[in-house]
């Protein structure tokens, strides 16, 4: 009597992780597979690019409830340019991945460039600039850079800041 | 080609880095809370990969409550960032709003290198601190964006809201006013209400299809939270200004002749668009151009339709299959189709308008839901079919035997 109840319970133990296992496996083959940029991911450099298999949309925002995305269709080599920030990313398809986050790191920069006659001042950040120019202790002007843009060098010292316009 | 190549690797030369400077974060946001005490840290970034020292100074009306500790500082050749950090120390009190200071990392020249490349000129990067101060009672600040959207779609509106108060946002919900260009009342409609807590930011957004006519639209949106109010403003369309060609007609074609083509070009925006042309360019297989005519300027009246009449002199045109390219130039605006001419003896045939090409690649993804689905299913009546049907059947059969 006991070996013929442990036999049913076999059973619906089988029945059980074999469910369990279809299951997953429909997952599994559901779910988009994401495999760059890798979650947490931190890095100065603007253009991202994301690997992604079996994905239809990209989506990326700024929340994490993802009230107003920015959506992608998912391609081969996608890279997309964003803004220092924080983002959340995830993909769509048949289900959702995963969420993951990145983040773009503001880095403010200044460098100096030798041109054929002058210097020039050239933003080598990744954010726009405010540049306080200086000759001696007076400020003698200010310009705004957008990254990769340059100024003449006409000044002693060069002073950069984040620029909110 | 070549020349292009020689300037690119001239310049290479005559432009060269002689420096640089970087810092990272270029700011920090910090929520105001009394007496509040942190370190904060940012990082130099050494892209040079040289050996560099740096003073720091600082400015700004938050100076008084940080300490930048040693004011001189050194970064080695074989580090290309190092981590710093300033202590920050909080008053008990501030005055509301934003609060700021900024940290100034300059390099202390050393050893500049080679004379040509010694600039008399000092460089120096800041990295900002920010610090929010709520106010008292309940605060909210908002900005107002409103997508442009398609005919027929839905148009979204979103208030990226942020809770400045010293307290918790219960209710914060919107009115929303449409006018169109004549300033007439369109619709009126409520957002849904959302709450947010004290120095967060949350987006209310709401999407709405009003069913508008092409055009240009003004939303006048009255925020409106526990204890205040805020007016927002924004333009926004419904629609493209576009011109779209619809069909090309040839009537009496005999190759070598001159040929009238009437191009019938729709206007889909709500306003006339004036002083518009196309202009058509014949290829041939080697992409060069076989021949390119303009028609004359045409005005079209919105949401209209106009015939653009084109001349084509086919003399020494062979029989063939050309592609095409006709362009609409209106304003600063080009539309672009991408057509082939089949040109016969007697006989012009347009190909590629008034085709819409289908997408395939839905088909295959929506079976494979379609067969994971009956893959669940099965699932689900098997293990149904075991557990109530099977398994109660066995047990009855077993109590029988007994």
């Amino acid at each position: 009597m006991k070996k013929k109840i442990e036999l049913k319970y076999k059973i619906d133990m089988v029945m059980i992780l074999v469910s369990v296992f279809v299951l997953m496996g429909i997952v599994g083959f559901s779910q988009p597979l994401v495999i760059a940029p890798l979650d947490e991911l931190e890095t100065f450099d603007t253009e991202v690019l994301f690997t992604i298999e079996k994905g239809e949309k990209l989506l990326i925002d700024d929340n994490l409830d993802f009230t107003t995305p920015d959506e992608y269709e998912v391609e081969d080599g996608l890279k997309i340019n964003l803004k220092p920030g924080k983002y959340y990313w995830k993909v769509v398809g048949m289900i959702s991945s995963e969420v993951r986050t990145l983040t773009i790191n503001s880095k403010v920069s200044l460098e100096f460039v030798e041109g054929e006659t002058d210097f020039d001042v050239v933003n080598a950040g990744n954010i726009k600039l405010n540049v306080d120019i200086y000759n001696g202790t007076e400020k003698v002007g200010e310009k705004k850079l957008s990254p990769g843009e340059e100024v003449v060098g006409d000044g002693t010292k060069f002073i950069g800041e984040q620029n909110d316009d | 080609m070549n020349k292009r190549f020689i300037i690119l690797f001239l310049g290479l030369f005559l432009i060269s880095s002689v420096y640089a400077l970087g810092v990272s974060p270029g700011r920090t946001t910090i929520d105001f809370k009394p007496s509040l005490e942190r370190s904060v840290n940012f990082e130099i970034i050494n892209s040079e990969g040289k050996d560099l020292e740096f003073g720091l100074s600082i400015d700004g009306e938050l100076a008084e409550y940080v300490n930048l500790g040693n004011r001189k500082i050194s970064v080695s050749a074989g580090e290309d960032k190092k981590t710093f950090s300033y202590d920050l120390k909080l008053p008990a009190s501030l005055e509301p709003g934003l609060r700021t200071a900024r940290i100034i990392i300059t390099e202390i020249p050393k050893d500049l290198g080679s004379s040509e490349s010694y600039v008399a000129a000092t460089l120096a990067v800041a990295t900002q601190l920010h610090v929010n101060v709520p106010f008292p009672g309940k605060y909210a600040s908002s900005g107002f964006i409103v997508y442009n959207t398609e005919q027929g779609e839905d148009i979204t509106f979103v208030f990226p809201v942020v809770a400045k108060g010293e307290f918790d946002l219960t209710s914060v919900h919107a009115n929303i006013d449409i006018y169109n260009k004549a300033n007439e009342k369109v619709a009126s409609f409520n957002t849904k209400s959302i709450s947010i807590k004290s120095s967060d930011k949350k987006e209310l957004v709401h999407k709405w299809n009003g069913n508008l006519s092409i055009g240009e639209y003004r939303a006048d949106a009255t925020l409106i939270y526990d204890d205040g109010t805020l007016n927002l403003e924004r333009i926004f369309s419904v629609g493209s200004k576009e011109l779209e060609l619809q069909e090309i007609t040839v009537n009496d074609f005999n190759l070598g002749e001159i040929v009238k083509l009437e191009m019938l070009v729709e206007n889909k925006w709500s306003e006339p668009i004036m002083d518009a042309y196309v202009e058509t360019r014949i290829l041939d297989e080697g992409e060069d151009v076989v021949a390119s005519f303009k028609s004359s300027s045409y005005d079209v009246e919105a949401l209209e339709k106009e015939v653009f009449v084109s001349y084509w002199d086919t003399a020494g045109v062979k029989e063939g299959t050309y592609a095409s390219d006709v362009a609409i130039h209106y304003g600063e605006k080009v539309s672009r189709k991408n057509l082939e001419f089949e040109v016969m003896d007697n006989e012009l045939v347009v190909i590629g308008l008034g085709y819409v090409i289908s997408v395939d690649g839905g088909d295959g993804e929506s079976s494979i839901v379609v067969v994971l689905v009956i893959v669940i299913v099965v699932l689900v009546l098997i293990n149904l079919l075991w557990f109530l049907i099977i398994r109660k059947k066995i047990e009855n059969f077993k109590g029988g035997k007994k």
